[in-house]
Order: structure tokens, then C-alpha cells, then sequence
């Protein structure tokens, strides 16, 4: 209890430290949203030019791309010290969250807030209305959309804690850990018709990538309990699987010197 | 009775290892297979700390300092060796061992920079589980003791390094630790900053019983700060003893200054166990190795080959003593 009272109060403070930088903080906000924006509106005239693309139509895709910021957003605002976890083992100051009385994946997780993601969540839940009402979801799909983005950013928060937690394994690992977030992140972007057979298969169990995005949106739109009872499980493996191999990784931290600032 | 000991280290030792080229080896090779090299950090040191005692651990650069103090407070695992303070195992207890130790490294800030100072001290109050109450008072009493007051409300990147350092040390002692570990903590500090900084620590000592283990580079630090120092060179621990005995660690040798009549003209070869240290037309400064030739009679023959003006007979200074350790050490003389 008292760990999530902290983590509860490092964001608030990481929000209140981010917002001191007021033109910073609203340039990225409205930067990442106009961004997502922009995209979105390139697929919606594509798939309106063709029709449906492997089965998946615009409301799919609007969903699609609600999940994924949404769960992008959640993650890398609230918990945007993971995707500093590279510079800060490669600089030393990582010292400062092995100094800390809290558990060290909460700690960094909660150490940074991502202005910049903030721009994803507004675009996301924008998208998952759109998508609701093209939808014309009822009430108990409207939970299990909820619950879906819950589970999409466990997954997504788990996918990343160990695609960064391998900075422990290289030196200067922020090239490594981009293009592992790239290779689990790109596909999740992409509609699920894309991904068939063997593809399918890597991208759900090897890399989670499907389970961000496209899995929970083939889930509204088939209400598959299956499916959706699938998704838990694996959120709940993959979060285990993250805890431990971040726990493993911390204890290979061998510091540095650099100067710093923190927290 | 009660345990008197703060920390014990035993045989502790610390290896990296990382990657070397092969200058035989193709570049491919090194790239798959490069070959690897092993150093040790630290190798083998043990010692012990009472409660309440001010450390000294000092070193050249390289020595295993930051090294030791990593593994003390659990930033480091260690390759051999074991480590208890308070009774804590760092590598197990890391999380426990962090509500009972401060701790400060020069070069490493832990506050929030965009935030006013009274923020930083308020997380690290709730990270130590601290009641609103709790951290009130004891914000209000560092203030106090650390005169913050000019600067509570500025945003921490705006304070100047002394300011910094001296918030620096007020917020590692927000939970009251028993002991607090500085890493150089004087660090490009001016004079009055590091006097500040150091009667505000010895303040700390006195009234809260604080143990104080710090490293430093500053001989300041150790004279006026630490009664007990401990000296490390290549990961080896090479003294342990107190600050006072630390300046007579060298006491055979005398330092003799010889002030100029009119000039000196020449600088003639001198007896055994007596040599130059310094030499120009108005002073000569040497250094006699009173095991070999005492004072009065190396004063004799030094009169007998100059003509002065005024003679000063003086030990070593510290700063003195320690390079001639560091040194010593290192040609192993």
C-alpha cells in the first residue's frame, strides 16, 4: 500500500515537474495529438479507397489505433522512466533508484513522466469513442473495451520493461533497446490481417505485439470471451515474465561516474 | 551490552571484467569473439565502524573508493567478500538497509531539478514512509540547521552548487539515518561552501549520533571532519588509523625551510639523509630523514653550506603525508 501511495505521489510530482516547463509541456502534448492525428486520417482515406483491408474496415481501424495509444500513452506518461532505463544505466544514475527504499521497478517506472504521451491518451480515447459510437457498442462492450485497454497496457508495460531491462546486458544499449521497442511496437500498429499463420503466431506469443492492438479490437468486434480470456492469461505471464527478468537483469548493474541529475 | 558496530566489511572484492581487442584477430573475430579483461576494483579489504565515528576513505583516483561505498549500499554486488551494516546485508536487505542509511555523491544530484527545494525534501519524506507531520517538523529542522531558508522556494536548477550540495546533504538526512555515506561531497566547492558543508556534517554527528563514512579528496575534509581514516590504492586497503596518528605516519622526516641572507648562489650536494625539496635563489626547502641524521646536527651542516636568514623547522603537512602514501604504495617503497 504504501509502495502505490508513493508511486501515486512520484507521478504527481512528476506532472507537477513536467508542467514548470509550461510552453515544453503544451507543445508536446498538442504536438503528439495533431501527430496521431495526421496518421489516422492517412489510414481512414486508404482503407475508404479499398474498401476493407484483410477484413478489417475503418472502424477497425480507428479502434486499432485507439488501443494502441491509449495503452502507448498510459504506459510512457505514468510510467515514463522505463524508456530511460538505457541512459540512466549507461550515465550511473541508476545508483539513485538502487538507493531508494521502494520496489526499483516502481521506482524508475514512476521516476519520469512523458509529457509527450499525454498527447497519445487524448488521441486514443478520442479514437475508442469514434470507434464506440461507428460501433454502436452496448454497455457490456463498453466494459470489455475498458477492461481491454487495462490489459493491452499490462502487456505493453510488460513488453517494455524487458525490451529495456536488456540495457543491463550491453553498454550504451539506447540503439539496442530502440530497435527492439521498434520491432515490438511497429507491428502493433498494423492491422491483424496483415499478420497470418506462423506471423500470427510469433507476433502473440513470441513478441506480444497483436495483444496490444489488434487482438482486443477482433475481440469487440466478435465478443470472443475465448479470445478475451486469452489475453488475461498472457497479460498476467508476460507482467510475471517482466518482473523477473528486470529482478535478474538489475543484479548484472555494474554503475558509472557520469554526473547526473535526478528525480 | 549493546552492538557498537555501524559496518563490517570482510575480504571484500570487486572484479569487472570487459572487452578487449585482440590485436592478432581479425576485426570480425574481435566483433563475435572479442577477448576479455579482468580488473579488480577491489580486492579483499576488511574493516569495521562504531557508531557515531567520521570516516575517512580515501584514495587516489581508481583507488576502489566509490567502488566500496557502491557495494555498501547495495548499488554493487560484490564478487567475494561480505558487507553488514547495521546488520543488514546490502546485497539482500537492500531495500530495508535504505530507510537506515543517507547517502550523498558529489557528482550525482538526487533532487528534483524543475521543483522548489521544499518538494525535493517532501518525496524523499514520503518515499521514507514519513507522516505529513513527521516530514513538517523535520523539514522545518533541517531548514534550521542547514539555512535553507533563502532558497526553499528557488527551483533546485537554479541553486549554485554550494546551496545544491548543502540541500543535497539535508535531504539524504530527511529519515533520520544512522549513518550517512558521502562520495566527495566537497567536490568544487569554494571555501566557505566547504566549511559550511563540513561543520553542518560534524553537527549532525554530534547531535544525532550520526555515523559519518565519506570519501574525499580534500584534505579538508579529513582534518576538520574525520577521526579516523582509512587509505586504499589498487582495491588494497594500506592504513587504517587515526587522523591525528595519520599526520606522524611520516614523522621521521623533518622539513627544514632556509631563507636567503642575501641570495643563494648555489646549491651544493648535501649529506646523506638530507635533501632538496625545493631550491631557488631565495629559499631552499629540504627534507631530512632523521633516521639517518638528526635535526641538530643535519641544522649544522646545512649552516655550515648556506647562509640564511631565518631557518623553519616543521613537519609534514597532511596533504604531504598523503601523497607520500599514495606514492610509497604505488613505487612500493
Amino acid at each position: 500500500m504504501k509502495e502505490l501511495y508513493f508511486a501515486y505521489y512520484a507521478v504527481k510530482k512528476n506532472i507537477q515537474s513536467s508542467a514548470e516547463l509550461r510552453t515544453s509541456f503544451l507543445m508536446n502534448v498538442i504536438g503528439m495529438a495533431v501527430n496521431n492525428t495526421a496518421f489516422i486520417i492517412l489510414w481512414t482515406f486508404f482503407v475508404k479507397s479499398v474498401g476493407t483491408i484483410g477484413g478489417w474496415t475503418v472502424a477497425d481501424i480507428i479502434g486499432l489505433q485507439g488501443f494502441t495509444a491509449l495503452s502507448y500513452g498510459i504506459v510512457f506518461s505514468v510510467a515514463g522512466g522505463i524508456r530511460k532505463i538505457a541512459d540512466s544505466v549507461a550515465s550511473g544514475a541508476f545508483d539513485r533508484f538502487m538507493l531508494s527504499p521502494k520496489n526499483l521497478l516502481l521506482r524508475i517506472a514512476m521516476s519520469s513522466f512523458g509529457v509527450s504521451a499525454l498527447g497519445d491518451i487524448v488521441f486514443g480515447i478520442i479514437c475508442l469513442t469514434f470507434y464506440a459510437i461507428l460501433l454502436h457498442v452496448t454497455i457490456y462492450q463498453i466494459v470489455i473495451i475498458i477492461l481491454l485497454v487495462a490489459l493491452s497496457s499490462v502487456v505493453f508495460f510488460s513488453a517494455i520493461t524487458i525490451i529495456y531491462a536488456t540495457s543491463f546486458f550491453f553498454t550504451d544499449a539506447s540503439t539496442v533497446t530502440g530497435g527492439f521497442f521498434e520491432l515490438f511496437f511497429t507491428p502493433a500498429l498494423f492491422h491483424g490481417g496483415a499478420f497470418q499463420g506462423g506471423m500470427r503466431f510469433v507476433f502473440t506469443f513470441i513478441i506480444p505485439s497483436l495483444l496490444v492492438g489488434s487482438i482486443p479490437v477482433e475481440i469487440v468486434r466478435n465478443m470472443s470471451l475465448d479470445k478475451l480470456l486469452l489475453i488475461a492469461i498472457l497479460s498476467v505471464l508476460w507482467f510475471t515474465l517482466s518482473i523477473f527478468v528486470f529482478n535478474r537483469a538489475v543484479r548484472r548493474y555494474e554503475s558509472s561516474n557520469f554526473m547526473t541529475f535526478g528525480s | 551490552m549493546k552492538n557498537n558496530i555501524a559496518i563490517t566489511v570482510t575480504g571484500l572484492t570487486k572484479k569487472f571484467s570487459y572487452s578487449v581487442k585482440n590485436p592478432h584477430s581479425g576485426w570480425i573475430k574481435n566483433l563475435f569473439a572479442p577477448g576479455t579483461k579482468e580488473i579488480v576494483a577491489v580486492n579483499n579489504i576488511s574493516f569495521s565502524v562504531k557508531h557515531g565515528e567520521r570516516i575517512a576513505f580515501i584514495g587516489p583516483n581508481g583507488a576502489g573508493k566509490s567502488t566500496t561505498i557502491k557495494m555498501l549500499t547495495g548499488i554493487l554486488f560484490p564478487t567475494s567478500g561480505t558487507v553488514s551494516i547495521l546488520g543488514f546485508d546490502p546485497t539482500k536487505d537492500r531495500k530495508k538497509l535504505a530507510y537506515q542509511i543517507g547517502t550523498v555523491f558529489g557528482q550525482r544530484s538526487q533532487l528534483l531539478p524543475n521543483l522548489p527545494l521544499t518538494d525535493s525534501l517532501e518525496f524523499f519524506g514520503v518515499m521514507y514512509d514519513m507522516s505529513k507531520q513527521d516530514i513538517n517538523d523535520r523539514i522545518a529542522e533541517l531548514v534550521r540547521v542547514f539555512e535553507l531558508d533563502p532558497f526553499l522556494l528557488q527551483p533546485v536548477r537554479k541553486l549554485s552548487l554550494g546551496q545544491r550540495m548543502r540541500a543535497e546533504v539535508a535531504a539524504s538526512l530527511i529519515h533520520r539515518p544512522k549513518i550517512i555515506l558521502l562520495d566527495e561531497p566537497t567536490i568544487g566547492l569554494d571555501v566557505v561552501a566547504k566549511k559550511s558543508l563540513r561543520d553542518l556534517l560534524l553537527k549532525i554527528n554530534k547531535e544525532e549520533n550520526t555515523t559519518i563514512f565519506l570519501t574525499s579528496h580534500d584534505v579538508g575534509d579529513i582534518e576538520t571532519l574525520c577521526d579516523r581514516t582509512i587509505v586504499i590504492n589498487h582495491g588494497t586497503l594500506i592504513k587504517d588509523l587515526p587522523t591525528e596518528n595519520l599526520a606522524k605516519t611520516f614523522v621521521f622526516e623533518k622539513y627544514i625551510d632556509l631563507i636567503a641572507e642575501v641570495r643563494f648562489t648555489g646549491f651544493p650536494e648535501l649529506p646523506l639523509g638530507i635533501r632538496y625539496t625545493h631550491q631557488d635563489e631565495n629559499k631552499i626547502t629540504v627534507v631530512v630523514d632523521i633516521n639517518k641524521i638528526n635535526v641538530q646536527e643535519s641544522l649544522r651542516k646545512l649552516l655550515d653550506l648556506f647562509h640564511v636568514e631565518d631557518i623553519d623547522v616543521y613537519n609534514a603537512d597532511l596533504e604531504t603525508v598523503i601523497r607520500h602514501i599514495y606514492e610509497r604504495d604505488t613505487t612500493g617503497n
